[in-house]
């Protein structure tokens, strides 16, 4: 009963921005063209960095390539379905708006994370998904029915950069301004967009477990080209749902503390 | 009078920007150091993993070094004022300041510039307590963070001319979302631009943008020449010319089709 009010919910969500970006056409082409710009620009560092040298911590030229496929389908998942709703995070509890979701018969995380999408952002899953395809023989991904991994580990990427996301944001209860926390996910979300192996041991610890960026786009492309032990896995797992229950702790402890703004 | 309103708005800039100062910090602490980590790790994989020696005449060594001292200059050289400049055109807010007995982009720069003067402060500070280790003269380093200085200003020429798109356009964000990613790729801040393949080296040499980050950390470096650095002066100081050439014409022409409506 409930999952069904709420795939209801989100079925109307998902319709009002359908039309709304229906309405806005350019805005449907820039935010593609720019999206392309900066995927290009993520290829063309790696073929400087490739043009010097035959491979990089392991890994060849294509498969970087058939990596960064998979990490730009699983970050504009994370784009169509939540990024705009963080960016709008703020304004919940600065402007008081928090108020209306919390007086609806629904969960208001699930509302104020599910309220905007951006659909012009669905084309770059597929275009990521078609860099991955055109680099993934010559990367030795063996194809096939393993096709199907890619999609489950683009969904651990979706996770991972939903709960960091959201460790990111959640403080706004406690300071009044959380545009530098925002921009501080950037700074390392960056780090997402290398291979996971090219780090020392100490960093790629920090980035596997502490703020684990490498589960985006890095781990995924690893553990479908060449498989990732039992262990690696819970701890994928782990890690994922430790942030889960923490941020779930902090959001219960922000509601505590928060004060409506708005009359 | 002239010069008041000059100093009241640097002042007034300056502790706009400072007055929340752990987001201050915070943001300038992850520009910095964040990109600067990502590429200490790519030399780390290519020399320390991949075994190379030397990539393009350059040792492990000049590229740590280049990328310690290019930090110095990457906190100069951008900013968003171009944004915001382009979302007081979209909205109206520009009539504000038409209306007032300054110039508009001298005010928004002037405004923007006393955080940046903080940190270019700060930098030469640091550049000079780190000069034993990195082999950095006082002297260059001053004739540096002035090249620095002078990208910024071509910066926020090239950027404001570009934010002059959203007096024809609502989504004129998307062009300079365009030019900050280009930046950040041909201004050396993600590898130094003598990596690329020399075939591609005309394409980094027919902007600006290297005078920003490269140009400033190979003369602090000693990699360039006095005369070297003096012609490439004389460089930035013709696109000064063409920046303003631009604003006048850019502004000049959006201007005429501006129209704000509404109390």
């Amino acid at each position: 009963m409930a999952i069904t009010k709420y795939l209801e919910i989100f079925r109307v969500q998902a319709k009002n921005n359908w039309v709304r970006e229906a309405v806005y056409r350019t805005n449907f082409l820039t935010a593609v063209a720019t999206d392309i710009v900066w995927m290009a620009i993520e290829l063309s560092l790696f073929s400087v960095i490739y043009s010097n040298v035959p491979n990089l911590a392991g890994w060849t030229k294509p498969q970087v390539y058939f990596f960064l496929g998979i990490f730009f389908s699983s970050d504009a998942l994370f784009t169509v379905f939540f990024m705009r709703n963080f960016w709008n995070f703020s304004d919940l509890v600065n402007k008081g708006e928090l108020d209306i979701l919390l007086t609806k018969p629904a969960h208001p995380l699930f509302l104020a994370l599910t309220k905007s999408m951006s659909v012009a952002a669905v084309f770059n899953i597929f275009l990521g998904l078609g860099i991955s395809y055109k680099f993934s023989e010559a990367a030795g991904f063996a194809g096939g029915w393993k096709w199907l991994l890619v999609f489950a580990w683009l969904m651990v990427g979706l996770a991972t950069a939903i709960v960091l996301r959201f460790a990111f944001s959640i403080w706004i209860f406690w300071t009044e301004r959380s545009w530098a926390l925002s921009r501080m996910y950037y700074q390392f979300f960056a780090i997402a967009t290398k291979p996971d192996t090219i780090y020392p041991y100490a960093i790629r610890y920090f980035f596997l477990t502490i703020l684990p960026f490498g589960f985006i786009g890095s781990v995924p492309a690893r553990a479908v080209l060449h498989g990732i032990s039992n262990q690696e896995a819970i701890h994928v797992f782990a890690v994922i749902a430790t942030f889960g229950i923490i941020d779930g702790f902090l959001w219960n402890r922000g509601l505590k503390r928060y004060q409506s703004a708005s009359s | 009078m002239r010069l008041a309103w000059r100093i009241a708005t640097l002042k007034n800039g300056f502790q706009d920007a400072t007055a929340y100062r752990i987001e201050f910090l915070f943001e300038i602490l992850g520009a910095a150091f964040v990109p600067a980590a990502i590429q200490i790790t790519l030399w780390y994989a290519m020399f320390k993993v991949g075994g190379a020696t030397e990539v393009h005449g350059q040792t492990f060594l000049d590229l740590l070094n280049y990328t310690i001292t290019s930090v110095l200059f990457t906190q100069i050289r951008g900013g968003d004022l171009d944004f915001e400049v382009q979302e007081m055109i979209r909205s109206g807010q520009l009539s504000n300041y038409l209306l007032r007995p300054i110039g508009f982009l001298e005010f928004i720069y002037i405004r923007g510039l006393a955080p940046k003067l903080f940190i270019a402060s700060l930098c030469l500070g640091a550049g000079i307590l780190m000069s034993p280790w990195v082999q950095l003269s006082p002297g260059r380093l001053f004739g540096s963070m002035l090249l620095a200085l002078i990208g910024n200003i071509i910066h926020y020429q090239i950027s404001s001319a570009l934010a002059a798109t959203a007096f024809y356009w609502e989504e004129g964000y998307a062009i300079l979302m365009v030019k900050n990613m280009l930046v950040s790729f041909l201004s050396g801040e993600l590898v130094p631009l003598n990596l690329f393949p020399e075939s591609v080296h005309w394409v980094w040499k027919s902007f600006p943008f290297y005078l920003y980050v490269f140009g400033p950390t190979q003369y602090a470096l000693g990699k360039w020449t006095h005369t070297e650095f003096l012609i490439q002066l004389g460089f930035a100081c013709i696109w000064l010319v063409i920046g303003w050439t631009l604003i006048r014409l850019t502004w000049g022409l959006g201007l005429k089709k501006y129209l704000s409506l509404g109390g």
